[in-house]
């Protein structure tokens, strides 16, 4: 299913003048492949806290059984904070980890961290 | 041929690096050299990586045009000098990133043997010596991310990353590093071959605030920055300046400020103070 997620991948490439054939055929042969409600999708969001609204740091989509980055410019990954991807359909599986900071308080920064599945 | 004997050599310079500079490593994890090294080390250099494509092309510390150009370059050493202080031993060892592009990026990570404690006891450098853009796939590093554990597969599951800085470069760049900063070689779309060496850099003497310092230099008051000079940033330094750490709490040094103030900071290590109780 086609969805913000791919749009902002592709708005950023085009930005760059790096969108190809490829990509777009690389989308359809994944669409042809499988119907989309049997592919689990995942997104992995990093914030600054763990509030639903705190700036995201980092992220990360999985769908297709491939991982991918998203666009080189923060500004153009798909959500801004969590509450944007809930309203986009997404849905929480994974809250951070609230232990980990009092366990080992030398693991630093990107721990606060959101698992979404679509 | 004479041939250059580097491998346990110690070694002095003039150190290059200002206070704010060290700072700044401190704070960052890395500072960039960009262009550094001449077109003709360059040129030399990547006629001896085609020949020599292996994964640790150690043979090349034998050349003295590599080891004068790029080893003991002014600036890259002078930066060095700057941090492990004088006598410094030279690389042992010679590691080369070479990939053929288009490649994907690698995980994110910080290299085995990491130590991520306030002390700056070795350093990693890295030299580029071909224009590294976007396209070739440049080594992407997380400023600040130094002082923190980043293995045992923590860092794995990360993928973009905001504050990331990619080392796009022009050819002849030197990047100095902290051992345990976090970091991936980036995607490449372009076609060729990439080259990044790295290598080591040993200190042999206690630290000592002797690169080029500035008696006037204020070090209270730190503006917010990104990233700030926090907790573990600002150990670091004092540990390099052989200072004691005493930090205290609430608005002591290193908590940054919105404006500078004509007096120290409390808790800023006392041979930093200008005006000393």
């Amino acid at each position: 299913m086609i969805d913000a997620t791919h749009i902002a991948l592709w708005l950023a490439k085009l930005k760059q003048g790096r969108l190809s054939p490829a990509d777009l055929e690389q989308a359809l042969q994944n669409l042809k492949k499988q119907p989309a409600e049997s592919v689990q999708r995942l997104l992995y969001l990093q914030t600054h806290t763990t509030d639903l609204e705190s700036p995201v740091i980092g992220m990360a989509l999985v769908e297709g059984a491939q991982v991918f980055d998203g666009p080189d410019d923060p500004d153009d990954w798909p959500y801004q904070t969590v509450l944007e991807a809930m309203a986009d359909g997404w849905h929480i599986i994974k809250f951070p980890e609230l232990t980990m900071v009092y366990l080992d308080p030398d693991y630093g920064g990107m721990k606060w961290e959101f698992v979404l599945e679509k | 041929m004479n041939k250059a004997v580097v491998a346990g050599e110690q070694y002095d310079c003039q150190p290059t690096l200002d206070d704010q500079q060290v700072i700044d490593f401190c704070r960052n994890g890395f500072l960039m050299l960009p262009g550094v090294v001449s077109e003709e080390v360059n040129r030399r250099a990547v006629e001896f990586l085609d020949s020599h494509d292996e994964e640790e092309p150690s043979a090349i510390l034998d050349e003295q045009w590599f080891v004068d150009g790029v080893i003991k370059n002014p600036a890259g050493a002078g930066a060095v000098r700057s941090l492990l202080g004088r006598d410094f031993v030279l690389p042992k060892l010679m590691a080369n990133h070479r990939v053929e592009c288009p490649a994907p990026a690698l995980n994110w990570h910080a290299d085995g043997g990491s130590v991520p404690r306030p002390q700056c006891d070795y350093l990693q450098v890295f030299y580029y010596p071909e224009e590294t853009p976007r396209e070739m796939g440049p080594t992407e590093i997380l400023p600040g991310s130094h002082l923190y554990r980043g293995f045992g597969g923590f860092l794995s599951r990360l993928r973009s990353v905001r504050d990331s800085v990619l080392t796009t470069s022009p050819a002849g760049t030197i990047f100095v590093t902290f051992y345990s900063i976090w970091h991936r070689r980036s995607a490449s779309s372009a076609t060729g071959i990439r080259n990044n060496l790295k290598y080591n850099y040993w200190r042999t003497v206690p630290p000592c605030r002797d690169w080029k310092t500035d008696p006037d230099f204020d070090f209270s008051w730190r503006l917010f920055e990104t990233p700030i000079l926090n907790l573990r940033g600002a150990e670091l330094l004092t540990w390099l300046c052989n200072e004691e750490w005493e930090h205290l709490g609430g608005q002591s040094w290193p908590c940054p400020a919105q404006r500078k103030h004509d007096h120290d900071q409390q808790g800023l290590p006392a041979g930093l103070r200008r005006h000393p109780c």
